[in-house]
C-alpha cells in the first residue's frame, strides 16, 4: 500500500469527524472518498494533508509515517474545493508559487509551468487573473498548481463540486485522462456517485466518520457490504415488507430491502415472460428524463421505481402492467445480503 | 406617486439635516476665522504655541499610526486566521475603546501612571514621565483609535477565508511570504482605509488627551486642546483660526477616505 491509514481518529468539539478510519492506497491509483456531506471525509483528507492533526491513529505515506511531518514537507499537492487560486497572481504566477518557494532556478520554473500550461491547455492565458477565468479554467489551474512540485500525492476536495453540468462532465474524463498520463497516486472527495464511480479506481464509502466499505466501482455496485452502502449507492429505494413481492421470501434477521431501478423490469401484460416470477401492478407516474423513461408502479401498495427505454411503447398512467423484480438486497443490522427471485427458475424450467 | 413624493421628502429632511448639522457649522469655522482679516488669521495659526501644537499633533498621529497599524494588522490576522479558545473574547476586547467614553480612557492612565497609580515607581525608575507629557498622550491616542484598523480588517480578512493561505502554506510558504504575498494584496485598501479612519480620529482626540496632557502650553498641547484654551481665553477669532486648519486637515482625509473607498468598491467588484 502507498498510502496507508491506521486507526485514525479525529473529534471536533465532541463530533466525530473520523472513527477509526483504515484504509490503504496502491500506488498510481486514483480514489474516490465517497459519502453524504458530514460523514467526514473532508476531514480524512485534511488529515492526509497535514491541515489536520488526527487525535490517535497513524498515516503512512510510501511505508513512512508522516504524522509528524509538517504539511509542506510530505510532498503533497491539494486541489482545495473552491481552488483557492492566489487570486492577485496571475495564472503564471499561482502556477509557479510552489517552485519558487522551492528557490528553484528561474529557467527551470518558465519551463515547467510551460509545460504544465500545455498539459491544462490553457496556452495564451498565463497572463489572466483568476478572475477572469471560468470555473473549468479556475479548475485546472488550481490542478496544475498543485502538480507543479511534483506531489507523490494528489488530493482534490470536491474538485467538481462548483462547475456546472456541462463542463463537469468533461472536466471529469479530462481529469481522469491527465492523472492517469502523470501517473500520480491521487485521492478525491465526492458526494457524487456518478462522479466517483466515473471517475475512480476505487471507492471508498465513508459515513459518520466511519469507513463502510473500499472497492472498486463494479464491486461496491454489485457486493455492497453493509447496509449503508447498499442503500446510498444507485437510485435506491428501501422496501420494508419485501416479503410481499413476488419471487421473494421474508428471512429472519432481515428486516427491510433496498431495490434499485435496474432490477425491476415492468411490461405489458400480454409479453409476460415469467407468470410466477411476476406480478401486477398500475402505473402510478411517468417521468420523462432526457435518456429515459422513470417509472413509479403501485404494486398492491408498495411502489417501486423502474426504467424504459423511449423506444419501447410507453405506458399510460393508470395501466395495470406485469412487474417482474430480479433481486433485491436484503438488509440486517450490520450486513447485507443478495436475494434472487426465486420463482424465476421455476418459470424458466416450465418454458423449456 | 406615493413613492416619488416619499423619496422627495426624505431627500430634503437628509439635505436640510445634513447643511443644519455638518456644512453650516463648518461654513462658521471659516467664516469666523477670517472675520478679522487674513492677518490675524495667519499670525493665529503662525503663533509660536499654535505650531508648536500642530508638532505635537502630527507626532502624535504618527507614532498612534505605527503602533495601531502593526497590532490593528496582528490582531485581525489573529482572529480571522486561527481557530482558538477566546477568539470571541478578544473580538469583543477590541473593540472596547469605541464603548468607552475617552474620558474614562484618560482617567484609566492617571490611575495607572499618576502619582497614585501603581505603575508610577515603575517609569519613576524608568525616568519616564508619561502623565502629563508626550508617552501619556500617545498612549491615550493609540487606545482610543486602536479598533479603527483591526476593525475595518476582519471582516475583509474573514471573507478571504484561510484557503489560499493553506494552499500557500502546504506549499511550503512561511508566514511572511504568505504575508507578503498572498494576505496583504488582498487586504491593502481596507487597511490604507482603517488607517485613515485612525488618523482622522487621532488628529481630532480630545477628551482622553484632555485629562492626560496637563495643558503644558508649547509642551503637551495638542491642536484641539489648544483651540480650547484660545475659545477660553475669548479669542475667538483665534480659536477658529486653529479649528480652521484641524478642519482642512478633516476635508484632505475625507477625499482620500473616498478615494479608497471607491477603489476598494472596484477592487470587491
Amino acid at each position: 500500500m502507498y498510502v496507508e491509514l491506521r486507526n485514525l481518529n479525529k473529534q471536533f468539539n465532541g463530533f466525530k469527524a473520523a472513527d477509526n478510519v483504515s484504509f490503504g492506497i496502491e500506488r498510481g491509483h486514483l480514489a474516490g472518498l465517497l459519502g453524504p456531506s458530514g460523514s467526514g471525509k473532508t476531514t480524512i483528507l485534511r488529515m492526509l494533508a497535514g491541515l489536520e492533526t488526527p487525535d490517535s491513529g497513524d498515516i503512512l505515506i510510501d511505508g513512512k509515517r508522516v504524522n509528524d511531518i509538517p504539511a509542506a514537507r510530505r510532498g503533497i499537492g491539494f486541489v482545495f474545493q473552491d481552488y483557492a487560486l492566489f487570486r492577485y497572481m496571475t495564472v503564471f504566477g499561482n502556477i509557479a508559487f510552489g517552485l519558487t518557494v522551492q528557490k528553484k532556478e528561474k529557467r527551470f520554473i518558465q519551463a515547467r509551468v510551460t509545460e504544465l500550461i500545455k498539459l491544462i491547455g490553457l496556452e495564451g492565458l498565463e497572463r489572466r487573473r483568476p478572475h477572469q477565468l471560468s470555473g473549468g479554467q479556475k479548475q485546472r489551474v488550481a490542478f496544475a498548481r498543485a502538480l507543479a512540485p511534483n506531489p507523490q500525492l494528489l488530493l482534490l476536495d470536491e474538485p467538481f463540486a462548483a462547475i456546472d453540468a456541462k463542463v463537469r462532465k468533461d472536466l471529469r474524463s479530462w481529469l481522469r485522462e491527465t492523472i492517469n498520463k502523470v501517473g500520480v497516486t491521487s485521492i478525491f472527495v465526492t458526494h457524487d456517485q456518478d462522479e466517483a464511480v466515473e471517475v475512480a479506481d476505487e471507492i471508498v464509502i465513508t459515513n459518520s466518520g466511519r469507513i463502510e466499505q473500499v472497492g472498486t466501482p463494479t464491486d461496491i455496485y454489485k457486493n455492497p457490504q453493509t447496509p449503508f452502502a447498499a442503500g446510498f449507492i444507485g437510485e435506491s429505494i428501501v422496501v420494508s415488507d419485501y416479503g410481499r413481492l413476488h419471487g421473494f421470501q421474508a428471512t429472519d434477521g432481515f428486516d427491510q430491502a433496498v431495490l434499485r431501478p435496474e432490477f425491476v423490469r415492468a411490461v405489458k401484460l400480454e409479453k409476460e415472460v415469467f407468470p410466477h416470477a411476476s406480478q401486477h401492478g398500475t402505473v402510478q407516474e411517468v417521468y420523462f428524463r432526457g435518456n429515459a423513461l422513470e417509472l413509479r408502479i403501485n404494486l398492491g401498495g408498495q411502489v417501486v421505481t423502474s426504467h424504459q427505454s423511449l423506444e419501447e411503447e410507453a405506458f399510460k398512467v393508470g395501466e395495470e402492467v406485469s412487474v417482474l423484480i430480479y433481486r433485491l438486497y436484503l438488509l440486517g443490522r450490520d450486513s447485507v445480503r443478495l436475494m434472487e427471485n426465486a420463482s424465476i427458475k421455476s418459470d424458466g424450467s416450465f418454458f423449456i | 406617486m406615493r413613492t416619488k413624493v416619499t423619496k422627495v421628502i426624505l431627500i430634503i429632511l437628509g439635505g436640510l439635516f445634513i447643511a443644519s448639522m455638518l456644512i453650516m457649522p463648518l461654513t462658521t469655522v471659516l467664516v469666523y476665522a477670517l472675520r478679522q482679516g487674513l492677518t490675524v488669521f495667519t499670525s493665529a495659526i503662525t503663533d509660536d504655541y499654535a505650531i508648536k501644537a500642530l508638532q505635537l499633533t502630527l507626532l502624535t498621529c504618527c507614532i498612534t499610526l505605527l503602533i495601531n497599524t502593526f497590532f490593528g494588522v496582528f490582531a485581525a490576522w489573529t482572529i480571522t486566521k486561527f481557530r482558538f479558545r477566546g477568539r470571541q473574547v478578544l473580538t469583543t476586547l477590541i473593540d472596547i475603546p469605541f464603548s468607552i467614553s475617552p474620558v474614562i480612557a484618560g482617567l484609566v492612565f492617571i490611575l495607572v501612571f499618576g502619582r497614585i497609580g501603581w505603575a508610577y515607581p515603575l517609569v519613576e525608575s524608568l525616568d519616564i514621565n508619561v502623565v502629563f507629557a508626550v508617552p501619556g498622550i500617545i498612549l491615550a491616542t493609540t487606545f482610543v483609535t486602536f479598533p479603527f484598523v483591526s476593525r475595518e480588517l476582519i471582516p475583509v480578512m474573514q471573507a478571504q477565508g484561510r484557503e489560499e493561505e493553506e494552499a500557500a502554506a502546504l506549499m511550503g510558504a512561511r508566514g511572511l511570504r504568505i504575508f507578503r504575498k498572498v494576505t496583504f494584496p488582498h487586504i491593502k485598501w481596507g487597511l490604507l482605509y482603517g488607517v485613515i479612519l485612525c488618523s482622522a480620529r487621532a488628529l481630532g482626540e480630545f477628551g482622553a488627551v484632555s485629562v492626560v496632557s496637563g495643558h503644558l502650553r508649547g509642551k503637551t498641547n495638542t491642536l484641539p486642546l489648544h483651540v480650547e484654551i484660545l475659545f477660553n481665553e475669548f479669542k475667538v477669532t483665534a480659536a477658529f483660526a486653529v479649528a480652521s486648519v484641524l478642519v482642512v486637515i478633516a476635508v484632505i482625509v475625507l477625499i482620500l477616505r473616498n478615494i479608497v473607498e471607491y477603489r476598494l468598491k472596484r477592487e470587491k467588484g
